[in-house]
């Protein structure tokens, strides 16, 4: 590794713009950006290229570093010294950086997308997405904490009494919810039957791999509720939570700029 | 020669010996204007969540005017019988046809029987319309082959050509001639380059260019399990026209394709499989049975309307590569 090596990694996912700057391998910066007013602050050049002209924003401050990219957005952006690549390896550099372990089943759910991959001996042997549904995802989260009038923070706090919730679609769950309070029904048992609902979603991809230990990333790693719900139905397997998790695929982009060969 | 629709591989050589042109309507339909077929038949009142093949082939055979179909009404799915009860509203002849599911060879020759007899048609001029057939299906094997083994042909490429055996385009003669041109056409090919070898396993895709963008990313489908069943791979050893359509996979069980399947993955040397299932169909359920039957790292990938490929497939399609070439070290 050279001397003072500085590398921008960048996760351009569905609702957030995740930047890391790595210095010799340490973080030296993070910051995340809300999609749509990331891509405000971009002017499009080209058709299908967007250049960064906000200069507060990570890479327009010393855009001579190298740029890797990865998520929705990893092709459009313009750089001199850019590369992309692939998202489920992203995370899995991300996570194996951020816990130094080579064997872990990582399980990341971001705004719109899930992903439960397995890592052995350092290695993505296999991995599964969720399908076309954005349900058990950020998304969903935050469309009912708005219907219940709560923060994504508080409704990340119950996990006792849930309610039984038959639909977890992002958009559809609205209206049962709405249902469900007119029945009287607490509103921790809501948010508890919420936060479980997106376990419901996420179990049936954790049980296709075995693995000693599960790593939780994404957004929605940050919610208490689930990562209780996910470490009470995971026994033996040993939960783990990934400080600044929603950072894994940036960090993991600049990690491979690092040690690439 | 006037046409029959059809919506999935019925005994083509019945058809063509009767003097009838067989219009495969999943290849009419992807050959036009496909999103538009689809809205069509949303705006007459088919569902959104309703498969997508199904709504362009109502559009497309209501714009080509075609007037006599085959009914599958065991070995396709449910959708397609409403379909085609759909049509016959519209004054569209049905001709029923019937795979028995556990292969039944009297069954089988019962529903042949009286598919001859409802064309107009004799056994004897249907085997010979079979031996004509068979000569052009050898040559779509040899397309296949050349895939695999000698990499000459794109995925794209014998995809097209193997899909194509479905109704032979309508016009055998013509077909062949096709296949032909193409086979003198790659005989002084370079071998194309590949890194990962993919296999493509369930329902033809309603993508327009995922073979393509496999190959962007130097990987190279050389297996496409069902476009290959469609030419009929066992076919010119003996066989009469019963055992024939017995060997074909696609209408019976999912356990006689999963052996089909193993089998080639082994001959193909496959790196890994990529499971294609339509939006709203029951082969979804089946992707359970295909991991837990298959040895090999698969991506299941959905698709819903005609089109290319969305971001989100695209994000799964580079990953999956990806691993495939850390497991492969390439």
């Amino acid at each position: 590794m050279e001397a003072h090596e500085l590398v921008w990694g960048m996760d351009l996912g569905s609702r957030e713009v995740k930047i890391v700057l790595l210095e010799n391998g340490d973080i030296r910066q993070m910051e995340s950006h809300e999609t749509i007013a990331f891509y405000r602050a971009c002017r499009q050049v080209d058709p299908g290229k967007l250049r960064i002209m906000d200069e507060t924003i990570g890479p327009a401050q010393n855009p001579c570093y190298p740029v890797v990219t990865t998520g929705y957005g990893r092709n459009s952006l313009t750089f001199e010294n850019s590369h992309q690549i692939p998202e489920i390896m992203a995370h899995a550099l991300g996570a194996r950086y951020l816990t130094g372990l080579s064997d872990f089943l990582l399980v990341d759910i971001g705004g719109q997308d899930s992903k439960v991959v397995l890592v052995e001996n350092g290695k993505v042997v296999d991995f599964i997405m969720n399908d076309k549904c954005a349900a058990s995802s950020g998304r969903y989260l935050e469309n009912m904490a708005r219907v219940l009038g709560f923060s994504v923070e508080e409704l990340g706090r119950y996990y006792r009494d849930p309610v039984e919730l038959d639909s977890t679609c992002a958009i559809f769950g609205e209206s049962e919810l709405i249902g469900k309070l007119v029945e009287g029904v607490p509103l921790p048992s809501l948010c508890a039957g919420v936060n479980f609902s997106v376990f419901r979603r996420i179990a049936p991809m954790l049980s296709r791999f075995s693995s000693e230990i599960v790593v939780l990333s994404g957004g929605v790693s940050r919610n208490e509720a689930i990562q209780h719900i996910i470490r009470e139905n995971c026994k033996p397997r040993q939960v783990l939570v990934l400080p600044h998790g929603q950072f894994a695929g940036a960090i993991g982009c600049a990690h491979w700029y690092t040690h690439r060969v | 020669m006037p046409k029959i629709g059809i919506t999935t591989t019925v005994p083509l050589e019945i058809i063509l010996a009767a003097g009838y042109a067989p219009v495969d309507l999943n290849n009419l339909f992807m050959s036009r204007d496909s999103l538009h077929l689809v809205h069509q038949a949303e705006i007459q009142g088919f569902p959104r969540n309703l498969c997508a093949w199904i709504k362009g082939i109502y559009s497309v055979a209501l714009q080509e005017g075609i007037s006599q179909m085959v009914a599958v009404t065991q070995g396709d799915c449910s959708n397609t019988q409403a379909l085609i009860e759909m049509l016959s509203l519209e004054g569209v002849r049905v001709i029923p046809f019937a795979y028995p599911y556990d292969r039944d060879e009297e069954l089988l020759r019962l529903q042949m029987e009286r598919f001859l007899k409802s064309l107009g048609c004799s056994w004897e001029s249907a085997l010979a319309m079979k031996e004509r057939l068979d000569a052009i299906r050898l040559k779509v094997h040899r397309i296949d082959r050349m895939t695999w083994d000698e990499g000459v042909v794109s995925g794209f490429e014998n995809h097209y050509y193997q899909v194509s055996c479905s109704d032979m385009q309508g016009d055998p003669e013509s077909f062949e001639a096709q296949v032909d041109q193409f086979l003198d056409e790659i005989c002084t090919r370079e071998r194309m380059p590949e890194k990962i070898r993919l296999g493509f396993i369930g329902v033809p895709p309603i993508f327009t260019d995922l073979y393509s963008l496999v190959e962007s990313l130097e990987g190279r489908i050389v297996f496409n399990e069902v476009q290959r069943q469609f030419s009929m791979p066992a076919c010119g050893q003996g066989e009469d026209l019963v055992e024939q359509y017995r060997r074909y996979t696609y209408p019976y069980d999912v356990f006689a394709r999963i052996a089909d399947i193993r089998e080639q993955l082994a001959v193909r040397r496959i790196d890994g499989l990529i499971h294609y299932v339509q939006s709203f169909c029951f082969h979804r359920l089946e992707d359970l049975i295909v991991r837990k039957s298959i040895n090999l790292p698969v991506l299941t990938l959905e698709g819903d309307n005609p089109g290319r490929i969305d971001a989100r497939t695209r994000i799964r399609i580079e990953s999956f590569l990806q691993v495939l070439k850390e497991r492969k070290g390439a």
